[in-house]
């Protein structure tokens, strides 16, 4: 979890207006944009009273000031800078600061690392145009589960039904865990455990660690309907906080495809419904422990080697 | 009022079915058949009638097939047509990504292993369906398990189980005898289950005519293991036979999908059972469903618990077994058939050609 990059807002989130708290796992997280419109995070507690910087302000010079007894934070070391009261110029020690993370901003995404010295991840270059935030009761583990084994119980996508046969059952690919599921139209039609076709898919791709799932519908030509990115993180008590963004896009084949257009393309949702994830079977979900640990071995094995090898060579 | 008695072929190969019996506990309850993905072996993946020129996405185990025509010939291959060979193709398929097809039996037939296996004569036999297809429409069908393919043909072998779960459809349990007989080789499992004065079966009540309480019934189940295909024939007295094939193609390891065909070209055309029983079944694919949906999750991983047996499972038991055996042949590279699974089985399922 330190070395991983949560996408813990949406870039519209995050402004210089003033802080907003967000949080991966026990982790508070203060977030602002700074002068220059560079994102900032700080471990959101006051180093003095351990009050939360995020119930302070954003200063004019892009430093968060908090708004019990007014200590000033650069963000982008969290060295205590300014304590107004005292009224010198006097230097802080470097004892005197507030916990600073990681952050990365890329397609419209705020990415947090708790390791402030993790190499930044790869820029993701498009911003999908449409998104959104939920907050959902259910532990970050579960909720990638039931997108996997249900994906109706985590979202709907307008006019499509999800079945429960897969095409490609969830699998290793190029690092991420991926699979990919059938898909009707909805509507009247032949119930889907006596179809023998279906008209579209839904592929999964989701990160082993954070869960980021890149989600792709598209029809039986491979002609590609809606992507969408879906981030969720987990947050205290529990819950999962979700950012998403998604494109739908223009050139749509058939009518019920354009219809996709037809309002929300994508819905988030907010709430599970406790009753049907009780009785879900796990399924598609049931190896993604397994597949998670096989690609975390392989990169540890793959790290130890290089720092093995850069020794040698040093 | 049960006999059970089993008749093993006499090859030379060596029999996984052992005559230790704590050896064929052990192996019985090593069951994990989310894990037995069997290769080298033809899977009927399509109704020859929906291969057309556009392509159709079917998988075994994940593994992408697409299948379309070009001309009158049926085609298998990785890719998509549209998108053309692109990235790293499988070891499944030939340099140009494609798979070998063979068209028979009204079926798109394809290989799932290392192509230079893949021989006419692993096809397997199916004496009451037409080599060269051409069942009427209302005969075939699609049904789909949420569940590992192996459970499903384990449900179709243990043929007590539709006493109870379609009990509405084929009859219950009353009948005054029933004996089940079991027979196999290395690439096939053949259970007959004769049963005297059966509780006749509500749809050949209703639908065939038949108006006596009881029937005389003999059922077989023929499982090619590595194709994952049965046969279901019942000869019913009075009544029709019935004839099904039961491909359960694993889709995933925990989704099968049922390309069945159900040959009622004996019942006499002005016989509604002619029309009505292939339709049971979407009725019983349900009720099958209904309960290894469940199960299926609960074999996926290994249990030290046992599952509790009676000697009504003995042909679930020697069908994992055999399984089991087969995985392990595999695994240790022996991919070879040992039984010939095309010869016509006519004589051993007790079909006459009527």
């Amino acid at each position: 979890m330190a070395e991983a990059w949560w996408a813990v807002a949406r870039s519209e989130e995050v402004t210089s207006a003033g802080p907003i708290n967000v949080d991966i796992a026990d982790q508070p997280i203060v977030l602002w944009r700074d002068h220059q419109g560079a994102v900032r995070a700080l471990e959101d507690r006051c180093p003095h009273r351990r009050t939360p910087l995020s119930l302070g302000c954003v200063l004019g010079n892009g430093m968060i000031q908090c708004g019990y007894h007014g200590w000033t934070y650069d963000g982008a070391t969290g060295h205590l800078k300014d304590i107004p009261n005292l009224k010198s110029e006097v230097k802080f020690p470097r004892l005197y600061r507030a916990i600073p993370f990681g952050v990365a901003e890329s397609g419209g995404f705020v990415r947090v690392c708790l390791d402030a010295a993790a190499p930044a991840p790869a820029p993701v270059a498009d911003r999908l145009p449409l998104s959104g935030t939920v907050n959902v009761a259910l532990e970050h583990e579960h909720y990638i589960a039931a997108l996997f084994d249900d994906p109706s119980l985590v979202v709907n996508i307008r006019g499509v039904r999800f079945t429960p046969y897969l095409l490609a059952e969830l699998a290793e690919q190029n690092g991420k865990l991926v699979l990919e599921r059938s898909c009707q139209w909805a509507g009247f039609h032949w119930p889907s455990p006596f179809s023998s076709d279906f008209p579209i898919t839904l592929r999964i791709a989701s990160d082993p660690v954070t869960g980021e799932c890149d989600l792709l519908l598209r029809d039986d030509s491979f002609h590609p309907l809606l992507s969408a990115t879906l981030a969720p993180v987990p947050a205290a008590r529990g819950v999962t906080q979700v950012r998403w963004r998604a494109n739908l896009e223009s050139n749509r084949p058939g009518m019920r495809a354009k219809l996709l257009g037809a309002g929300a393309p994508l819905t988030v949702h907010s709430a599970i419904d406790g009753a049907a994830l009780r009785v879900l079977k796990p399924s598609a979900s049931i190896h993604a422990a397994t597949l998670r640990n096989e690609i975390g071995n392989r990169s540890a094995s793959i790290s130890a080697a290089l720092e093995t090898g850069e020794g040698d060579h040093a | 009022m049960l006999d059970v008695q089993d008749t093993v072929s006499t090859d030379s190969y060596v029999d996984p079915i052992t005559a230790d019996p704590s050896e064929f506990a052990a192996k019985v309850n090593a069951w994990v058949p989310h894990d037995i993905v069997l290769k080298d072996a033809w899977f009927p993946l399509a109704h020859s009638f929906a291969v057309v020129k556009k392509a159709a996405r079917r998988a075994i185990y994940s593994q992408p097939y697409f299948l379309w025509r070009e001309g009158s010939a049926a085609v298998a291959a990785e890719f998509h047509p549209a998108d053309g060979l692109t990235g790293t193709k499988s070891a499944y398929s030939d340099a140009a990504g494609r798979y070998p097809v063979i068209e028979k039996y009204g079926y798109v037939w394809c290989w799932f292993g290392d192509p230079a296996n893949a021989a006419p004569e692993h096809i397997p036999s199916l004496p009451y369906l037409p080599e060269d297809g051409g069942l009427p429409l209302h005969m075939l069908g699609t049904v789909r398990f949420d569940c590992t393919a192996p459970l499903s043909l384990e449900n179709l072998i243990d043929l007590t189980h539709a006493d109870f779960l379609h009990a509405d459809v084929v009859g219950d349990e009353k009948m005054d005898k029933e004996t089940v007989e079991v027979f196999h080789d290395s690439e096939s499992i053949t259970m007959v289950r004769t049963c005297v004065n059966k509780s006749v079966a509500p749809i050949m009540k209703i639908f065939g005519g038949v108006k006596a309480d009881v029937q005389q019934v003999r059922q077989v189940i023929r499982i090619y293991l590595r194709s994952h295909a049965a046969i279901a024939y019942g000869r019913f007295s009075p009544g029709d036979n019935v004839q099904l094939f039961h491909p359960c193609v694993p889709e995933t390891r925990d989704r099968t999908r049922l390309d069945y065909a159900m040959n009622t070209s004996n019942v006499k055309k002005s016989n509604l059972f002619r029309y009505m029983m292939p339709k049971a079944s979407y009725k019983v694919s349900r009720q099958d469903s209904y309960m290894t949906s469940p199960q299926s999750p609960r074999y996926m991983n290994p249990e030290k618990r046992k599952d509790l047996h009676s000697p009504l499972d003995e042909a679930g038991q020697k069908y994992r077994v055999l399984m089991l055996a087969l995985a392990e042949r595999q695994a240790r590279g022996d991919f070879a058939y040992r039984d010939n699974v095309s010869a016509d089985c006519s004589e051993i399922i007790g079909y006459d050609g009527k």
